[in-house]
């Protein structure tokens, strides 16, 4: 893994020695593959300049890390317990942080100013309750940790805490502890990593479903944390659909439920105190989740709309009619033409003939504008038969919008990239180029409105705070519902000239946050609050619900053992 | 809110377009290729694809829906009823009524202006505006002018021409409705608040055309053409309906650009001033703007077009609007705005005035008329040519926007102006003088009408100053009036000035401290005031600026306390508009014939409205909404209260109604023998007062007259000539008695000789003193002189209580004795007429 970036250390975007871009490792479909036109994409986009280029820090140094707070009866307890803990610069550096735009900056060219001082790897559920009670008893911080893939911030160690700060990495509880085949769920420690479960599951047939595009990394327990949301959650639903039972480690003890069933009336859901509880009541320790057989047939595909409304409009009307694919997303145009960039150099003549051919379709015979069209991307699953009548529903629906089936390879194209996009960031810092993603829920019939007006407030505050390059601002429709949508924004921009690009990174993300919110969207459809949106929770669920929650924190951990801060 | 550096603000170069259609032909110039930049998100489509997309919108089936449930109609019938006021108000832009248009504008344009001058940076920010967010128009109006020149000049430039919010009264004009539809206009009602189906089809409208940048939407924040050149307060319900898409997101912002245009001599400026005198105005009908074309022979000099740097709602709203109220309800549903909402309308109204008031361009006229119309009726030309100059100076220093060319010197400036409106004031050996001579022998009502004409048409010019001096006027005003320089008195009655004339000027809401400020900024910087920590003062070199400035916003003052006179007396009943109009112009006007007062601007229907709505504000008279209209309530005592206020006004007339009067100590003195000198002097001004006293009395007396224009007749006239000369012997002892000691009030002489009587009429004979309850006869005890008034400041006349003398009847057996109070008989002698107890 990266020390200072995304992903795998094998990973990454290059410029090859022919100045061409490249994506390198074996991990992904992309990988060794040379991308030609990405280049020009970039420099056209950003006005970006391969020759002006900033470097990381090749290594952490450790000189620069706070020293660690310690405790030392708590470690002569710690050692009893025969836990395994790490006291090393680099093992807390690791999990100071997130992978928010401003935590993977301070890593390259700075440091945290507050870092956890120990990291411990309880195994087993016993461990953790261990390692609540030592903190409850000497008054120290716990900050859980699983993937480390928080966007919100949530993983920063508040700098005004002075107590020792424990790390309590969950990556060690990582068994399915038992699959029952005749309800159909398992029993799953919550710091298995998400491709791991998938792996696992699916040596006994099994999945559960649940991909969120940061699967590859992040943990069971952390999905339960955040709320977290599944591109595959039309068929399988999102985290808070899956889950049958929690176990969480508080400081007054342990929280769960007495059985297993689908869904029981006993007062309000203790289940939705610990979802989205973000790491402030306790640790989440097992998970009983639901599986599915792992489906037999797999589609993609992909459907092109003359313009951005016919899209919406269609998406509108499928899930109108209840009938969306597994997964069915639509791009905006300069997600296409990002997308479009990232297409690898083409084994053959024949298959370029056909490219060729295609666009020729559809920006010619069929009126496309290639600066206007958009694109949706499809996933069906299930079985072949139905796979092949459903795909028929929803093409038969696109038609009535003017769209045009693009092929499986545009779709399958489409949903890779999900995954290597992460990467692109740590490309673009390395030529000036900062970005971010982030989401919205919004009904129906905002969602065009809102994603005018969030890209237009992007582009505009850049203007304003002086980014000479007009930013890349985009989004993309992920997920559809009964009554409304998720919305996905990607935002960078090129920040030579500006002497503070976190500050004004910052203050633009505010801004459109800001809009989002005017705009009747929610404050985060799956990513959470973290710390970085803290601000707006008032505004977000009224004064009186900021109690509620703010009481069961007080009842659950009077002494703010879990002080991450997050949510409240 | 205002800037303070005001005279150092760059305002753009102005640009003549007329010059080059003088030069070219203007066929060719409506025939050139017109491409005109449209919104970056325009989806091209047609008037009828609009129409038909306004009445498929929900906006529109959910209020057909609404009324055909609670009327019990189908749905059909109204949407039938929905489609017949979209024709009726829908636009039909065509290209070949445009160019028709812009081919006869020029043609009349050139013949009736000498210059019509743009200035070209705004029209090219507001070229780049219109490609980036929808745009509105927000022109002053004080001509029907307005709306063609604006399109005339948007095609000139190349930019797509308004889509036009017009009264509806236009289309009673058949063929220039129809052609006006075609250039882009389209109509509203002028009132449709119960029609909640004509209410959402033409809001919905409007905002289609917003939202989908059809076009610029034009539309007037002052509703209707200024009659009196004085910017109108604003209305708001168009604002609104063109804000909402924003509120609602459903575009990201809009522009908002204020336009000023302002004509050196106003087309209809003589029938401004008979509609304001309450001669019916014109239905707007195709023969009447034919006869209008007598007036093509005319010139009407220049116009100026201002277009204001456009200012972006989002910017305005960013910090200020609550978005949860549009978050929490479909947005298609028909919405009461929050009260947040409805006072940041309100808000952006004001701003926009004050921008379009800031860039209206001032020609020399109008100082002239300023000037004229404090020295009235004639002033020496020198003079004149003087104190305009000085004005400019003054008006500069306020911020006004002058167009006075470098190379003008004064003198042309102000003959030139003289020859432009040769209908209002004409220099006669060596005097400027108003043209109210119309008809020399008419009778006293007509020359008050012809008079008022002249002073209102005059006023019109000086009205364009009124808003950029208010601030610094009505502190000059306040100064006058406070009872003490103290900062917080001066203040008191500025922001009761403020709070009066909040229909008459414009003022941005809520903020008086700041507009204070700003007047006695102004004022310091043109060296007329001085302030201290607790005072402001007049500097004696100020005095004169002072003076002028309150000079200048006396005809308001004067006004004012005139109509609320008549409010408090008079109405005593229930009465609408309709009702009270005229009778308050009779009122008026009989005060004017009887030379009683000079307010001509008092007969304005438009100060009128102006004090009523004011006193419906400032809670003293209830509005109610009745089905044949509103009604109005007076509270009479609250009236009085606010006339109270301005009585420390060197030049109010006062009128006390306050319970208690200064304490004074009586001395008791025995008279002195008859002294033989007589002040001529005194006896002069005592009868002219006399004088006045009967007039004063006589309009007491007629009350509301019916007739408008009522003159004397002759018999009265005799009638009084007569009294004069049998009284003055009774009246000239009265004067000789009194002379030894001017300033007695009372008196003694209970039982011997009688009383000194200030009239031989009224006089009371033995029979008219009742005896007093114990039978016996009552004698004359004491008397209470006229000096009385004086001290106690109720000395005005007409206005007060008054009396000639007072004479005081007591029992001539001094019943009762002890503690116990009696009733005495009092006889009370005026100078012409009495009564008793």
């Amino acid at each position: 893994m990266k020390w200072n970036g995304w992903g795998y250390n094998d990973s990454k975007f290059i410029f090859n020695k022919k100045g061409q871009a490249e994506f390198t490792g074996k991990r992904y479909r992309l990988g060794g593959m040379v991308l030609p036109t990405f280049k020009e994409w970039i420099e056209k986009t950003f006005g970006a300049s391969l020759e002006h280029k900033t470097t990381s820090r090749a290594s952490l140094n450790v000189n620069d890390v706070p020293p660690s707070i310690v405790n030392e009866e708590f470690l002569q307890d710690l050692r009893a317990t025969k836990i395994s803990y790490s006291q090393d610069a680099e093992d807390r550096v690791f999990r100071a942080h997130g992978h928010c735009l401003h935590e993977i900056f301070v890593l390259r060219e700075g440091m945290f100013k507050r870092i956890p001082d120990i990291v411990v790897w309880p195994v087993c559920h016993e461990d953790v309750v261990k390692i609540v009670e030592l903190a409850c008893k000497h008054n120290l911080c716990i900050i859980p940790f699983g993937g480390g893939t928080s966007v919100s911030s949530a993983l920063e160690c508040p700098e005004e805490e002075k107590r020792m700060i424990i790390s309590l990495d969950t990556s060690q509880m990582n068994r399915i502890l038992w699959i029952d085949e005749k309800n159909l769920t398992a029993c799953v420690e919550a710091g298995i990593v998400g491709q791991d479960l998938e792996k696992q599951l699916a040596e006994s047939g099994f999945c559960t479903g649940h991909e969120p595009d940061s699967m590859e990394f992040s943990s069971l327990g952390g999905w339960v944390a955040t709320r977290a949301s599944g591109m595959k959650k039309n068929i399988y639903g999102n985290i808070e659909d899956l889950v049958i039972h929690i176990k969480m480690v508080t400081p007054r003890g342990i929280v769960e439920k007495n059985c297993q069933v689908p869904r029981m009336s006993t007062g309000p859901d203790i289940h939705h105190f610990i979802m989205g509880s973000e790491g402030t009541l306790g640790v989440v320790t097992e998970v009983t989740i639901k599986i599915r057989p792992v489906p037999e047939y797999q589609k993609y595909g992909s459907v092109v709309f003359p313009n951005f409304e016919r899209g919406v409009a269609c998406l509108r009307e499928v899930a109108k009619q209840r009938c969306a694919p597994a997964s069915i997303r639509l791009v905006d145009n300069a997600q296409f033409q990002f997308g479009h960039a990232l297409k690898p150099q083409v084994a053959s003549i024949f298959t370029s003939f056909l490219d060729g051919l295609k666009k020729f379709y559809i920006t010619k015979f069929k009126g496309f504008d290639p600066n206007i069209l958009c694109v949706a991307t499809l996933l069906f699953e299930g079985d072949r038969e139905k796979v092949l009548q459903h795909e028929k529903q929803v093409y038969d629906i696109a038609t009535k919008f003017g769209g045009l089936a693009a092929g499986e390879d545009n779709g399958q194209r489409g949903y890779m990239l999900t995954f290597v996009i992460a990467y692109l960031r740590d490309l673009g810092l390395d030529y000036y180029v900062i970005g971010e993603s982030f989401e919205t829920s919004v009904p129906w019939d905002r969602v065009l409105d809102l994603c005018r007006n969030v890209k237009e407030r992007i582009v505009r505050e850049c203007k304003e705070k002086g980014v000479q390059f007009a930013p890349l601002s985009t989004c993309r429709v992920t997920q559809t519902y009964d009554a409304g949508a998720c919305v996905y924004f990607y935002f960078a921009f090129n920040y030579r000239g500006i002497s503070d690009p976190i500050h004004v990174y910052e203050q633009i993300e505010r801004a459109a946050r800001e809009e989002i919110l005017a705009n009747g969207g929610s404050l985060s459809h799956h990513h959470g609050v973290g710390k970085l949106r803290k601000r707006w929770m008032k505004e977000s669920i009224s004064d009186v619900g900021l109690g509620m929650l703010r009481s069961v924190k007080e009842y659950v951990d009077p002494n703010n053992i879990f002080g991450n801060k997050n949510l409240l | 809110m205002y800037s303070k550096e005001l005279t150092s603000k760059k305002r753009d170069e102005f640009e003549d377009i007329l010059e080059e259609r003088r030069l070219s032909s203007d066929l060719r110039y409506a025939m050139k290729c017109y491409t005109p930049v449209i919104y970056k998100g325009l989806s091209p489509c047609k008037p009828n694809a609009i129409k038909s997309a306004v009445l498929q919108s929900e906006q529109v089936q959910y209020v057909i829906k609404q009324l055909a449930k609670e009327m019990g109609e189908s749905p059909d019938i109204i949407q039938e009823e929905a489609t017949e006021i979209l024709d009726e108000m829908g636009h039909r832009m065509q290209l070949g009524a445009v160019r028709f248009f812009a081919f006869t504008l020029s043609k009349i344009f050139k013949q009736l202006f000498q210059r019509v001058c743009v200035n070209e940076e705004g029209m090219q920010r507001l070229q780049h505006a219109i490609q980036e967010h929808p745009v509105v128009l927000l022109p002053s109006h004080r001509s029907y002018v307005d709306f063609l020149m604006l399109s005339y000049l948007l095609y000139t430039y190349d930019l797509a021409l308004p889509v036009i919010a017009a009264g509806i009264d236009f289309l009673g004009m058949k063929i220039v409705g129809e052609l006006l539809r075609r250039a882009g206009a389209f109509f509203m009602r002028r009132s449709f608040g119960g029609n909640r189906l004509y209410w959402a089809v033409f809001a919905e409208y409007v905002k289609t055309m917003l939202r989908s940048g059809y076009a610029p939407i034009e539309f007037f924040l002052e509703g209707t053409r200024s009659r009196t050149a004085k910017t109108l307060t604003p209305k708001f319900g168009l604002l609104s309906i063109v804000m909402e898409p924003f509120f609602k997101r459903e575009v990201f912002d809009t522009y908002l650009v204020p336009i000023s245009i302002s004509y050196e001599r106003i087309l209809e400026e003589s029938l401004y001033a008979y509609e304001l005198l309450g001669v019916p105005k014109p239905k707007e009908s195709t023969s009447g703007l034919l006869k209008a074309r007598r007036i093509l022979s005319d010139n009407f000099g220049t116009i100026h077009i201002y277009v204001g740097q456009p200012v972006s709602l989002r910017t305005l709203a960013s910090g200020r609007i609550n978005r949860c109220p549009y978050n929490l309800v479909p947005r298609h549903l028909p919405q009461k705005p929050s009260e947040d909402i409805q006072e940041f309308v309100s808000d952006v109204a004001y701003k926009m005035e004050l921008l379009q008031i800031e860039n209206m361009v001032l020609s020399p006229w109008v100082l002239v008329a300023a000037v004229l119309l404090q020295n009235l009726p004639a002033m020496e030309f020198e003079l004149l040519i003087e104190k305009t100059l000085w004005l400019k100076g003054l008006t500069q220093t306020f911020g006004g926007f002058i167009e006075w060319p470098d190379n003008l010197c004064a003198k042309k400036a102000v003959l030139s102006g003289l020859t432009l409106h040769s209908n209002i004031a004409s220099l006669v050996d060596g005097h400027v003088v108003l043209n109210d001579k119309g008809m020399e022998d008419g009778a006293v009502g007509e020359l008050v009408f012809r008079h008022a004409l002249a002073v209102l048409m005059c006023a019109t010019y000086r009205n364009q100053l009124l808003n950029v001096f208010v601030r610094p006027a009505l502190v000059a005003v306040a100064l006058q009036m406070a009872p003490s320089f103290r900062k917080e008195e001066v203040y008191s009655c500025f922001s009761f000035l403020r709070d009066v004339f909040s229909d008459e000027f414009i003022f941005f809401p809520g903020i008086s401290l700041k507009d204070f400020e700003e007047g006695c900024f102004l004022l310091t910087k043109c060296d007329a005031i001085q302030t201290s920590q607790q005072e402001i003062y007049p500097t004696d070199k100020g005095s004169g600026t002072v003076s002028f400035l309150s000079a200048m916003f006396r005809p308001f003052v004067e006004g004012y306390q005139l109509i609320f006179r008549y409010l408090s007396k008079e109405m005593k009943e229930a009465f609408t508009e309709k009702q009270f109009i005229p009778a308050v112009r009779n009122f008026v006007f009989q005060l004017l014939e009887k030379g009683s007062t000079q307010c001509y601007e008092a007969l304005s229907s438009d100060m009128q409205k102006n004090a009523l709505s004011a006193l419906v504000q400032l809670g003293a008279v209830k509005k109610k909404k009745m089905p044949n209209g509103l009604i109005y309530n007076v509270n009479q005592e609250a009236v009085s209260k606010i006339l109270d206020m301005f009585d420390d006004s060197a030049d109010a007339i006062p009128e006390h109604n306050e319970f208690l009067f200064p304490e004074y100590e009586i001395l008791i003195e025995p008279e002195e023998p008859e002294s033989p000198a007589d002040n001529n002097e005194d006896e002069q001004g005592a009868e002219d007062t006399s004088k006045d006293a009967k007039e004063q009395e006589k309009l007491g007396a007629a009350g509301v007259a019916d007739e408008t224009f009522q003159s004397l007749d002759e018999e009265t006239l005799e009638a009084m000539a007569k009294h004069e000369t049998e009284e003055e012997k009774i009246f000239q002892m009265f004067k000789k008695q009194v002379a030894a000691e001017p300033e007695q009030i009372i008196r003694y002489c209970r039982g011997e000789g009688g009383p000194l009587w200030v009239s031989g009429e009224n006089r009371p004979e033995e029979k008219d003193i009742p005896n007093c309850v114990c039978g016996a006869k009552r004698k004359f005890e004491f008397q209470i002189m006229p000096q009385l008034l004086n001290h106690l400041q109720v000395d005005s006349l007409g206005e007060s209580i008054d009396w000639g003398t007072l004479v005081v009847y007591t029992c001539a057996n001094s019943c009762g004795g002890a503690n116990e109070y009696l009733e005495e008989f009092i006889w009370k002698q005026d100078y012409s007429m009495g009564c008793t107890i």
